[in-house]
């Protein structure tokens, strides 16, 4: 039994090694997708962050000599040209009168809030607006002889129970979305490949006329698929390991570091899921009548995990998706970048459905390999 | 976010190293009464997540143990209190970022939220270390405990200073040899720091008192430092006690800049004239009356000696914005309304957190034995100078510290990349200082910024300019155009305004 | 030995298969001739235990391929119709693969898989990868799989089809080889010469039954015809799918 298996195996595992498209598979997801989150990151980080030196719109500065130089030494200046946000402020005619006169007075921000990548100077703006507010209001109690901690009835001590890394929990969760989906992806050409490609190409009649039963048939494809799974997986980390490093976190106010911890934890997790992802890829082509069927059916069971990996990421009914396959691992291991103790009951109970759903479909392939309906593509 | 300018005010208060402190020995009692020892139990050599006062993040605390006294390594021993405020993407482990903090007295935990605003590009890759030198912060504090004393209606020019110390002598005698708090040991108990959690090398940042200890660790341990920044210089070859030239200056700058603004030339035409008129009345008879507690609200007593009043302007000229206040208080006062006074004076109550133990230790051995004739004779020409002197004089003899050697005094002599950046309108530090800290280094740039007062680096873009000589590791880019960029605040016009109504302005 | 009684096969609304009986004994070549849609394949698919049957028993060497299919299957050497190669293995790879499928360890795979190119020829392109061959390096390379581990029994499924001369001449010899060496051969076609002259035995077989068994003069006799063409038109009843 053994012997057997390992020689189909090994063949298996030959022939996934020497088909170009699955090498490419691998190799395209394993470099591309570190690269391309790389990239978003990147981008992220940029559309994020405000400049250093903002430029804004100014009208009649003249007005408010001293606001004006305040926002200059935060870096908001009045500027013109290529990285004028768009971003105006007013001051009112009556400014000076109504500071004099201990009245608010009243400047006018101009500027739409929904556009994404100008939020944070709005943001700043604001802050700057209300730090120039405060220290005047601070300046003017005190000239009034009084301590302008009286107008901070409460003070708020707030100690962050975050991490560095869970600062940056739902960038980690697409990026270990990323790096979950390579068991998906890596395995799957091949998956096609020697199921329905062996159909396709007539060897599979030849394989089932010999004298092994269709278990170990069953059995040496789900562990090939699984290899070139967890080969695709092994290497988008430590693809990833090294691309990481590159993208400037630290910009964001946190850092992302695939540690060597992390790539064993996501590899032992990631089996499971692996092993189910084979199957289920391999159980699809299996009732698929030709290569290009196959591909069009995959592509639909991938869109499960993905939505459940998705979830996870934007952190979606946690305390369902931790159970389930995709889901529960990809929780374990965000709370493993959190630095949260992982909640074993969940996992285990989620590794066991992960792999009670592949044992499932290993015996429905069996069963469909001795059906005539299947091995013919009746 | 209401009192941010509260909270910054305190912050450059703090953060800045107050001489100030020394003249107010018996004043601030209950402001020192309050800093509490650390509320974190440790075990030696471990590290464990803590909390920082206004930081909201978790951070890295630990300490090391050090005999108190080097050459009696079997007696007493004193823990040596640390945090790290760890690197967002630590790309130089082998390196830290250290800031020591000034006063003498000041603990540098404790500001760690003033170190971590001012040096955060810094820390996006190295770890910013905090050490609480010994006898500040959590590192067997040297404080003295006084009596409760009701700060608004007491006389300070009358109190007992030789009194009050021989009681803070007796009560720290349980705890501390307070012979064994200078600077130089201390800078042994950086490197102890530095070994025990493996830095290879250290950026200093020294401020105030702190670019003294910056100075002696470049002087003991050349080999452990990378780059040096000293901000506010207090040159070896200089006693502190000739501060009071530098705090003179200062508040004439003061005058000088408002008789420049038009706005605040108009406003108050005889500034000056003001101050010296009030100075010179207080000085003859104090100002009582009742007034509000400017906390509590509840009608109280006020005693305004000229020692008060002149120490709150010297304490508003630290930080910029508190500056701007100053015409119109002084102004105000003259005309018999102390009402701004009160109120400044009310916010210096708050924000000293010296360890005045500690404090006497580093003065008495290091700057009053270095006190020559000549300079005496300088700081008796100035009344900050002269005030200061007369506490010290009566402080050091029961405090009985050893007087360094000589060659404490020396100018530092190392290659060692070092940026140094004075304020011009510091009332604490002037330039001068600064060029003769600069006498024997070879690889230095010395900055001074024209609009800065104490503590280039927590105002203007003197940070921008450590973090560059931190990253590049030489001072042959640094530029000092960015200090140079006029951000002047405006004087306060009355007790609301900075700004001139229009039609005063087209006059 | 390979041995059918009465298996009965319906495939959707057709009897594939009526109640087929027959013998193929060792040392002979057995033809199985029919027209298209006969039965031909479906009987050969039975004797695999791909196709269960609805009745009846397919026996290898004596053993009911329904009741022990792996030791049946290990008697049994499949040449098939399409001859489904790998096309990224080469052919000692991929004959030395079944020969252990089949049973032989891994020394004996090897050994058994160089006879067998050096049998057929195919030293020249057996250590090539498959893609690309012509169809008579394909052809050997399959008949080589079905041979490799000297099963009693081979079973050839349309064996000529698509081969030019040559290399037909090249299976005949072999197939001849096989039978001196005592194997059992089966083999079916609907191609009339190569019946005539290969098999000992020739069973014609049409909508699932046995028309006629015998050697192909004794064909000939019985339908009272001089050419086996003539005598299987007799015996099947038409002309209809049959390729000269």
């Amino acid at each position: 039994m053994m012997k057997l298996l390992n020689t189909l195996l090994k063949k298996e595992l030959v022939d996934a090694i020497r088909d170009k498209r699955s090498v490419m598979a691998v190799m395209y997801y394993a470099i591309g997708s570190p690269l391309l989150m790389c990239g978003i990151f990147f981008m992220l980080i940029n559309k994020f962050s405000s400049p250093s030196d903002l430029n804004i719109t100014i009208k009649k500065s003249q007005n408010a000599p001293d606001l004006v130089r305040y926002l200059e030494s935060r870096g908001i200046t009045h500027g013109t040209g290529e990285d004028l946000k768009a971003i105006t402020l007013t001051i009112s005619h009556d400014f000076a009168k109504d500071m004099n006169q201990g009245k608010p007075a009243t400047v006018t921000l101009i500027a739409d809030n929904s556009e994404q990548k100008l939020k944070s100077s709005i943001n700043r703006v604001q802050r700057a607006l209300q730090g120039y507010s405060s220290e005047m209001a601070s300046l003017r109690l005190i000239a009034r002889g009084i301590n302008p901690a009286v107008v901070q009835p409460i003070k708020v001590v707030m100690e962050d129970q975050a991490t560095k890394q869970s600062k940056g929990s739902f960038i980690f969760g697409v990026a270990i979305l990323s790096i979950i989906y390579a068991v998906f992806i890596c395995g799957m050409n091949h998956a096609i490949d020697t199921s329905a490609g062996e159909r396709e190409r007539n060897s599979l009649t030849l394989l089932l006329s010999h004298p092994l039963s269709t278990r170990q048939i069953v059995l040496s494809k789900v562990l090939a698929v699984t290899t070139l799974a967890m080969t695709g997986l092994l290497l988008t980390l430590l693809v990833s390991k090294a691309a990481y490093t590159i993208v400037p976190w630290q910009e964001l106010g946190f850092t992302i570091n695939v540690s060597f911890e992390f790539v064993v934890l996501g590899c032992l997790l990631a089996l499971p899921i692996a092993i189910m992802a084979s199957t289920l890829q391999l159980f699809v082509s299996f009732f698929a009548k030709s290569f290009k069927e196959a591909q069009t059916y995959i592509s639909f069971t991938l869109f499960v995990p993905m939505m459940l990996s998705i979830a996870t990421s934007y952190d979606l009914a946690p305390d369902t998706l931790q159970w389930l396959p995709v889901s529960g691992q990809q929780q374990a291991l965000m709370d493993f970048i959190k630095g949260k103790a992982i909640d074993m009951a969940p996992l285990m109970a989620s590794n066991l459905i992960t792999l009670l759903l592949s044992i499932g479909l290993i015996l429905g392939m069996e069963k469909a390999l001795k059906s005539e309906k299947t091995i013919f593509g009746l | 976010m209401q009192l941010w300018m509260l909270k910054s005010a305190r912050l450059m208060k703090v953060n800045k190293s107050q001489w100030a402190a020394l003249l107010f020995i018996g004043l601030v009692q209950s402001a020192l009464s309050v800093a509490a020892q650390a509320n974190l139990t440790n075990t030696t050599g471990e590290q464990s997540s803590c909390y920082l006062k206004g930081l909201s993040e978790k951070v890295l605390c630990g300490m090391v143990t050090v005999p108190e006294n080097p050459n009696k390594p079997n007696a007493r021993n004193i823990d040596i209190h640390y945090a790290i405020l760890p690197a967002i993407k630590n790309q130089h482990p082998s390196e830290a970022f250290v800031a020591i903090a000034g006063g003498p007295g000041q603990s540098a935990i404790d500001n760690a939220a003033g170190f971590n605003r001012t040096f955060s590009k810094i820390r996006e890759t190295r770890d910013i270390l905090l050490i609480d030198q010994r006898g500040t912060g959590r590192s067997n504090i040297l404080n003295c405990e006084f009596d409760n004393i009701d700060a608004l209606a007491f006389n300070d020019e009358t109190v007992d200073n030789q009194k009050e110390t021989q009681k803070c002598l007796s009560d720290l005698s349980k705890k501390a040899d307070v012979t064994q708090y200078s600077s130089d040991i201390a800078v042994s108990d950086f490197e102890a720091v530095r070994k025990a959690l493996g830095y290879q090398k250290f950026h200093l940042y020294g401020i105030s008192y702190g670019s003294r200890m910056a100075q002696l660790y470049m002087r003991h341990y050349t080999q452990s430092l990378a780059t040096v920044t000293l901000d506010g210089v207090v040159p070896m070859q200089q006693s502190v006690l000739a501060i009071g030239e530098a705090i003179d200056r200062s508040v004439e700058l003061l005058f000088q800049d408002c008789r420049q603004s038009k706005a605040c030339d108009q406003a108050f035409p005889e500034l000056k004239r003001d101050y010296l008129t009030t100075s010179k009345r207080l000085h003859d008879q104090p100002y009582q009356g009742k007034v509000n507690d400017p906390s509590t609200g509840e009608p109280t007593h006020l005693l305004l000696t000229k020692s008060k009043f002149l120490g709150t302007i010297r304490m508003g000229l630290y930080s910029s914005n508190i500056r701007s206040l100053l015409p119109y208080a002084i102004h105000q006062a003259n005309k018999g309304n102390y009402q701004s006074i009160l109120g400044l004076y009310s916010i210096t109550q708050s924000g000293l957190d010296l360890a005045m133990g500690m404090h006497a230790s580093v003065v008495c051995g290091e700057d009053l034995p270095r006190l020559t004739p000549e300079l005496k004779a300088k700081a008796d020409a100035s009344y900050f100078g002269r005030s200061l002197l007369q506490v010290i004089e009566q402080t050091c003899p029961v405090w009985n510290m050893p007087a360094v050697k000589a060659s404490f005094s020396h100018a530092i002599d190392s290659a060692i990349p070092t940026l140094l950046l004075s304020g011009e309108l510091d009332p604490a530090t002037p330039p001068s200082w600064g060029h003769l800290a600069e006498e024997k280094l070879t690889h230095a740039k010395h900055f001074i910024a024209p609009y800065a007062t104490h503590g280039v680096a927590l105002q203007s873009c003197g940070n921008k300019l450590v973090a560059q000589l931190v990253n590049e590791g030489n001072v042959d880019k640094l530029d000092d155009k960015c200090l140079k960029k006029d951000l002047r605040r405006s004087f306060y016009l009355n007790a609301s305004s900075v700004e001139p109504l229009p039609a005063k302005a087209k006059e | 030995m390979i041995e059918v009684k009465h298996l009965s096969k319906r495939i959707g609304d057709v009897q594939a298969l009526d109640d087929l009986s027959f013998k193929a004994l060792n040392g002979q070549i057995t033809g199985l001739l029919g027209p298209n849609g006969a039965g031909k394949t479906t009987c050969l698919r039975t004797l695999f235990g791909l196709l269960q049957p609805d009745d009846g028993v397919a026996e290898i060497d004596g053993i009911d391929v329904r009741k022990d299919p792996i030791a049946a299957k290990q008697q049994l050497g499949l040449f098939p119709d399409p001859f489904g190669l790998y096309e990224r293995l080469t052919p000692r790879e991929y004959i030395s693969y079944f020969a252990e499928l089949s049973g032989l360890s891994k020394a004996q795979a090897k050994d058994a898989t160089e006879r067998a190119i050096q049998m057929l020829k195919l030293d020249d392109i057996a250590d090539r990868r498959c893609k690309g061959f012509s169809q008579g390096q394909r052809m050997k390379t399959a008949l080589a799989q079905a041979i490799v581990h000297q099963p009693t029994n081979v079973i050839l499924d349309e064996p000529t089809r698509g081969l030019d001369v040559m290399s037909t001449r090249l299976l005949r010899s072999n197939l001849q080889q096989l039978k001196e060496q005592g194997h059992c051969v089966l083999f079916s076609s609907h191609v009339m010469q190569e019946v005539a002259a290969l098999c000992d035995q020739v069973i014609v077989m049409a909508k699932g039954k046995v028309v006629a068994v015998g050697s192909p003069e004794k064909l000939c006799e019985m339908a009272g015809e001089t050419s086996l063409e003539e005598a299987f038109i007799k015996l099947i009843g038409s002309d209809e799918g049959i390729a000269a």
